[in-house]
């Protein structure tokens, strides 16, 4: 979306985005559990605001992009990422994890995947790629605002 | 042992007696040698190593592996997953057990053991990085650096930040193999982006004899690396030849062929004309449109998937049967098409058809199958095992040259 922008600089960059200190909260998450959690990504924040949703936009200089969408009661939805290193998808799931890495132990094929669709109580994971090139999203389909297509999700 | 006494039977011995290959240590060839070295080893699908089941379309190679220096400490290592989309060999160590071989760990400047996190879609395997003497059919990569699986647990435990996609794969079971062969094309598996980083990629780390275990930034020469990178000749890159199947419903086994170089024999030229060379990008991806869409994602061809994996959510995923979560399609077979296209100075595009069955036809105790399809979800296109049967696939490796041809590139 943006790149470039100087860590915690606070500099209006476009109508409706701004470069914000980097703070996350992972699937699930609220807008407080955003205040107060830390800078783990060392990356750079933007925030926009869409008419369904906000979006904010996680970047390092070492190419990862997480994308995080809160819907109007500041739920976080869904999560993207597109990252060369192994992506945190603990933090990124929150207490979601445990229902994913559940259902992926029970997948009926083991073995090696490029991808996997995990469909978790509350949950769709869908996690793909290799390293130097990993990419998915999760999301809570109950917390989808009306009028958002899963493919605005990526 | 003598180092004759390594190579097994499936070897044709009098090749590498006139190669004078046996026992070097993969630098020591002459350069006049005018003979070359057996570059073709034989390639199994089955039903995987003893004690497990259900492996599909999973191609095995054996490995002989033998402590670095060591021509007393070998193995010949069975049912090693053939996994061209990755880069590295990694080996399940209660399995090196079994054979008496243990391999001695890498340490750091810092005298950390060197452990790696390598994450698999799904899961990743840990354990430490030690160096071993690696021989397929008479090429030697001696020293190289490979992934011990732990899965005895003999090692400092992952922390946190390792498990962060899933579970551990590290045994037998988690692969339906003893080892997977990374023959991808890159030399390393992590690269330059494990080399210097700000902050240290969860991949490699050093771990303190009390078991505490750090990210940490690893050199190129300690970073588990594809063997075929390291050997003395044949070294720009693989040919993976597998038949056509001869059942649309599955093949009990298939055997097939893995060769080592290309234009560097008479056996591996690649051909002057007919082929298709798609060369990849930095992270070994080149583009595929699925059908017509209306954007091209990053692909591979990819030995380690047992289908082919792309996301089509107008297709039905079986929600019975021993293929839940694959593709069923309501009328099977089911036509697709999609147009590969390289990235680079190798640009090449062509266009494959291909098509979809109802697994749930297939007979139960096959392991090899066409027209197998799954990855609902998926961001990328995965031209897995089923792209294989009937086509020999070239991968040439990052900066080395096969013909006029440089890497990294797939080919068929």
């Amino acid at each position: 979306m943006v790149g470039g922008i100087l860590l915690r600089s606070l500099v209006w960059v476009g109508v409706g985005m701004a470069a914000l200190p980097c703070a996350h909260a992972s699937l699930g998450g609220n807008a407080a559990s955003i205040d107060g959690e830390t800078l783990a990504w060392q990356g750079v924040m933007n925030a926009e605001q869409g008419p369904h949703y906000l979006v904010r936009e996680i970047t390092n200089g070492s190419g990862m992009d997480i994308r995080e969408y809160s819907n109007a009661r500041g739920i976080v939805f869904a999560v993207s990422w597109k990252d060369p290193a192994p992506p945190d998808l603990r933090r990124l799931l929150g207490t979601y994890f445990g229902g994913y890495a559940a259902a992926l132990a029970s997948l009926d094929h083991p073995g090696l995947h490029r991808s996997v669709r995990i469909a978790a109580p509350g949950v769709v994971v869908e996690s793909g790629g290799h390293l130097r090139a990993y990419a998915g999203r999760a999301y809570l389909p109950a917390e989808i605002p009306p009028g958002v297509t899963l493919t605005a999700l990526r | 042992m003598s180092p004759q006494s390594i190579i097994r039977p499936a070897v044709p011995i009098a090749v590498c007696l006139l190669s004078g290959c046996l026992g070097g240590n993969g630098t020591s060839v002459p350069a006049a040698s005018p003979t070359p070295v057996l570059n073709t080893t034989v390639l199994v699908v089955d039903g995987g190593p003893a004690g497990t089941s259900g492996a599909i379309n999973h191609a095995y190679v054996t490995v002989n592996v033998c402590a670095a220096g060591s021509q007393m400490q070998c193995a010949d290592i069975d049912h090693v997953l053939l996994d061209t989309g990755s880069s590295g060999l990694r080996l399940v160590r209660s399995v090196l057990a079994a054979h008496t071989v243990a391999l001695t760990p890498l340490a750091d400047a810092a005298n950390r053991t060197i452990e790696e996190c390598m994450s698999f879609v799904g899961g990743q395997t840990w354990g430490p990085v030690a160096l071993a003497d690696v021989r397929l059919a008479g090429e030697t990569a001696g020293k190289l650096p490979v992934q011990i699986m732990d899965d005895t647990s003999s090692d400092a435990p992952p922390p946190a930040t390792c498990g962060a996609n899933g579970t551990l794969i590290n045994a037998v079971s988690g692969f339906d193999a003893n080892g997977v062969l990374g023959v991808g094309v890159f030399a390393q598996d992590c690269g330059q982006a494990c080399v210097a980083a700000a902050s240290p990629l969860p991949v490699y780390y050093g771990c303190t004899s009390a078991g505490v275990c750090t990210a940490e930034n690893t050199g190129l020469t300690e970073q588990v690396a594809n063997p075929v990178a390291s050997f003395a000749a044949d070294n720009n890159g693989i040919i993976v030849s597998l038949p056509t199947l001869q059942s649309a419903n599955g093949d009990a086994s298939v055997q097939g062929t893995l060769t080592f170089g290309i234009a560097t024999q008479t056996d591996n030229a690649l051909p002057a004309a007919g082929v298709v060379v798609l060369g990849t990008d930095a992270s070994g991806d080149f583009s595929t449109v699925y059908n017509g869409a209306a954007a091209a994602i990053p692909a591979l061809i990819d030995s380690g998937t047992d289908s082919y994996g792309f996301n089509d959510p107008t297709i039905a995923v079986c929600a019975t049967g021993a293929f839940v979560g694959y593709y069923c399609p309501a009328i099977a077979p089911l036509s697709a098409s999609a147009v590969n296209t390289g990235v680079g100075a190798n640009a090449m595009s062509s266009t494959v058809n291909f098509a979809l069955a109802d697994p749930n036809t297939f007979v139960a105790n096959a392991t090899a199958f066409i027209d197998l399809g799954g990855g609902g979800g998926s961001t990328t296109f995965t031209w897995g095992m089923p792209f294989f049967y009937g086509r020999p696939i070239y991968l040439g490796i990052d900066q080395r040259t096969a013909d006029i041809y440089t890497g990294p590139f797939y080919a068929y």
